[in-house]
C-alpha cells in the first residue's frame, strides 16, 4: 500500500519558491499574514483584489523587502542575504518608473551588464521577445505605459532567469502585445521555468496559469487549478447589493431563483444573499428585463472579493 | 553545424554602475538644481570686493561663511541625493539592486559618480570663485578643500539616502541643524563636520587666509583632508551596511 495523502494546493511538488509562514507589515499595517506557500516551473497566477498582499509577497520573494516574520526561500536560498540568487531570478514590478534618459537598449544592457554577461547579443534577443527592437534606441521615459513594461519585461528576461516574478506584467499592454506576453509567458513556464504572475483580473490569470493562488488581506483565501479556484469563489456566500427602479418587484421575483439564499431591504436597496454568485449575474439582468425594472448598482458587499466578484458577473 | 555566439569582455560593475549613475541620476532638473549654488560660488566671490580687507584676507571669509558652509554643502545635496536616495524614492533603484552586484560596487560606484559631477561643477565654481575675488593664490586650495568637502558631503547623503526615505529633508537637516547649529555650539560635532573641515583644509593651503575661520581643535591642512576622507569612508561603511536591510518599496509606497 502506498502513502497517497493528498498535497495541499498552495504547495508546489517541486518548488522552487518557498513561503514559510510569512507576515510583512508596514507600521501598523499588515500586508502579508502567516502566509505559506510554494511555486515550481510552469505558470503561477497570484489573484487578489487591489491592496491584498500581491505585491509585497512579490517584494519578499524577490528580496526588496524583507519578511518581518517567517522565511522565504529561493532554490533553497535567502533571496534577501545571497546575491547570488539574483543571477536565477528577476522581477518585472507594476511601477511604471523608470529610470530618466535612459533607451530601451541602454537599459536593458545596464541590466545585462550588472548581471555580468559577455553574450554582445542578449540584449537585442531579449528586446526582440518582447517587440521591442524597432524602438529599442528612442527613451524609455518616453514610452507609453505598455512599452515601458515590455521593456522591463525585456530587463527581466535577459539575463535568462529561472524564476520570473511578473507583478501586472499585463497592465496598459494592447490586445495584440496582450496576447503575444501571454504566449510568451506560457512558453517560459512549459520550459521549466518558475514564472509567478499577479493579477486582480481572473479571466487574465485563467489564460495564463494553470495553477492559482489567490490571496485576499494578506492570508491565502485559496489555491489549485482554475476550476477549484472558480468553485472556491462561487461556492463562498455573498451579498449583493442592488439598486433598482422597483426594488420591491424586483425583490418578490429574485425570491423565486435557486440561486437566491435571502432578500433583506435596505432605505433604497435590496440586499441579496448568495452561494451561487456567478448563476445570480447570469440570472439579474435577465429578470429585470423581464419585469421592465432598470437596475442602477449592482454591487457585492464582500470588499474582499469585490474585484474578484466584478470580474465574475462581467 | 554550430551557431557562433559573439561575446565581449565581462563588464566591470562598478564602471557601469558609475557610467549609469552619470548618465541616468543626474537628469536636466539635478544639473541646473547643482549649477544654481555653484552660480553663487562665483556671487560670494564678487562679494569679496566689497570687503574691506585685502583680497585674500576677504575671499577666506566669504569662503568659510558663504562657499564652505553655503555652496558646497547645497550642490553637494543635489547630487548626493540624485545619485541615491531620489532613485530609491522613485521606484527604479530595483533595477540595480536586483542583480548580483555586490552592495559594496553598488554604494562606491554612486559615491564615485556623485563625485565626478562635483568635480566638474563645484570644484571649478569654488576656484573660479577665488580667482573673481581677487585671490589667484586661493584657487587651488578652494578647489582642493571643496573637492574633499564635496567629496564627503556626497558619502554622508548617500548614507542618508540608504537610512532614510526623505532622504532630501534628513540631509538638509544635517546641514543646517547638526552641522551649523550643533557643529557651532559643540567642537566634538564640528570635528566630523565636513563644513569645518573644508574650511581647515582651506585655511593651511591657502596664503592668505586668516587662521581665525578655523575652529580650535581642527586639525589644519593634510590633517584635515585625512579626517574629510574617514569622514567619507565612515559614511559609505554605514550606506553599504543600512542597504543590506533597506526596504525597497515602490514609488506609490
Amino acid at each position: 500500500m502506498t502513502d497517497t495523502a493528498p498535497l495541499d494546493p498552495a504547495f508546489a511538488p517541486n518548488p522552487t519558491v518557498e513561503v514559510a509562514n510569512t507576515s510583512v507589515w508596514f507600521g501598523q499595517k499588515v500586508a502579508l499574514s502567516e502566509l505559506s506557500c510554494s511555486f515550481g516551473p510552469g505558470v503561477t497566477g497570484l489573484l487578489g483584489p487591489n491592496g491584498a498582499g500581491k505585491t509585497t509577497l512579490m517584494r519578499a520573494i524577490t528580496g526588496l523587502i524583507p519578511a518581518n516574520q517567517g522565511t522565504v526561500r529561493v532554490e533553497g536560498r535567502n533571496p534577501r542575504t545571497d546575491r547570488a540568487v539574483h543571477t536565477r531570478m528577476a522581477l518585472v514590478p507594476e511601477d511604471e518608473a523608470v529610470p530618466a534618459g535612459l533607451t530601451a537598449r541602454q537599459l536593458v544592457r545596464y541590466v545585462a551588464d550588472l548581471h555580468g554577461l559577455t553574450d554582445r547579443d542578449a540584449v537585442e534577443r531579449a528586446l526582440d521577445e518582447v517587440g521591442m527592437l524597432d524602438v529599442a534606441g528612442r527613451r524609455v521615459d518616453g514610452f507609453s505605459k505598455g512599452m515601458r513594461q515590455r521593456t522591463k519585461v525585456a530587463a527581466a528576461l535577459v539575463a535568462d532567469p529561472n524564476v520570473l516574478v511578473l507583478d501586472e506584467p499585463l497592465n496598459g499592454a494592447d490586445p495584440v502585445q496582450r496576447a503575444h506576453l501571454i504566449d510568451l509567458f506560457r512558453r517560459l513556464g512549459r520550459e521549466g521555468r518558475t514564472v509567478i504572475v499577479s493579477s486582480h483580473v481572473l479571466n487574465e490569470v485563467e489564460r495564463l496559469a494553470d495553477r492559482i493562488i489567490v490571496i485576499v488581506h494578506g492570508r491565502l483565501a485559496a489555491a489549485g487549478g482554475q476550476r477549484a479556484i472558480r468553485d472556491a469563489m462561487n461556492d463562498r456566500p455573498r451579498h449583493v447589493l442592488i439598486r433598482a427602479d422597483d426594488r420591491r418587484r424586483l425583490a418578490s421575483a429574485l425570491i423565486g431563483l435557486d440561486s437566491v439564499a435571502g432578500i433583506q431591504f435596505d432605505t433604497d436597496s435590496v440586499v441579496v444573499a448568495t452561494s451561487r454568485a456567478a448563476e445570480l449575474a447570469m440570472s439579474l439582468p435577465a429578470l429585470a428585463r423581464e419585469l421592465s425594472v432598470r437596475l442602477r448598482e449592482v454591487r457585492p458587499l464582500d470588499d474582499s472579493l469585490e474585484s474578484l466578484f466584478r470580474e465574475l458577473v462581467r | 553545424m554550430t551557431t557562433a555566439t559573439s561575446t565581449h569582455r565581462r563588464p566591470w560593475r562598478l564602471a557601469v554602475i558609475v557610467a549609469y549613475t552619470l548618465r541616468s541620476c543626474i537628469g536636466p532638473k539635478r544639473w541646473v538644481g547643482c549649477l544654481l549654488p555653484c552660480a553663487g560660488a562665483l556671487l560670494f566671490g564678487l562679494l569679496a570686493h566689497a570687503m574691506k580687507e585685502a583680497p585674500g584676507d576677504a575671499f577666506a571669509r566669504v569662503a568659510a561663511d558663504g562657499i564652505f558652509a553655503l555652496v558646497v554643502p547645497i550642490a553637494s545635496l543635489v547630487i548626493g541625493d540624485a545619485v541615491f536616495g531620489a532613485e530609491v524614492r522613485s521606484g527604479v533603484f530595483h533595477f540595480t539592486w536586483l542583480t548580483p552586484t555586490p552592495l559594496t560596487s553598488i554604494v562606491v560606484g554612486r559615491w564615485i559618480g556623485g563625485t565626478i559631477v562635483a568635480l566638474v561643477t563645484i570644484v571649478p565654481a569654488c576656484g573660479l570663485a577665488a580667482l573673481i575675488a581677487g585671490d589667484p593664490d586661493g584657487v587651488l586650495p578652494a578647489a582642493i578643500a571643496s573637492a574633499f568637502g564635496a567629496s564627503a558631503y556626497i558619502a554622508v547623503f548617500v548614507a542618508i539616502g540608504c537610512v532614510a526615505r526623505r532622504a532630501a529633508v534628513w540631509s538638509l537637516a544635517f546641514v543646517f541643524l547638526v552641522e551649523r547649529l550643533l557643529g557651532t555650539a559643540l567642537t566634538g560635532i564640528a570635528q566630523w563636520s565636513p563644513t569645518w573641515e573644508s574650511r581647515a583644509v582651506f585655511v593651511d593651503f591657502s596664503p592668505g587666509a586668516p587662521q581665525s575661520i578655523v575652529r580650535d581643535g581642527i586639525p589644519v591642512g593634510g590633517g584635515a583632508v585625512v579626517r574629510l576622507v574617514l569622514i567619507a569612508a565612515i559614511a559609505l561603511v554605514i550606506a553599504r551596511v543600512r542597504l543590506s536591510r533597506l526596504r525597497i518599496t515602490g514609488a506609490a509606497d
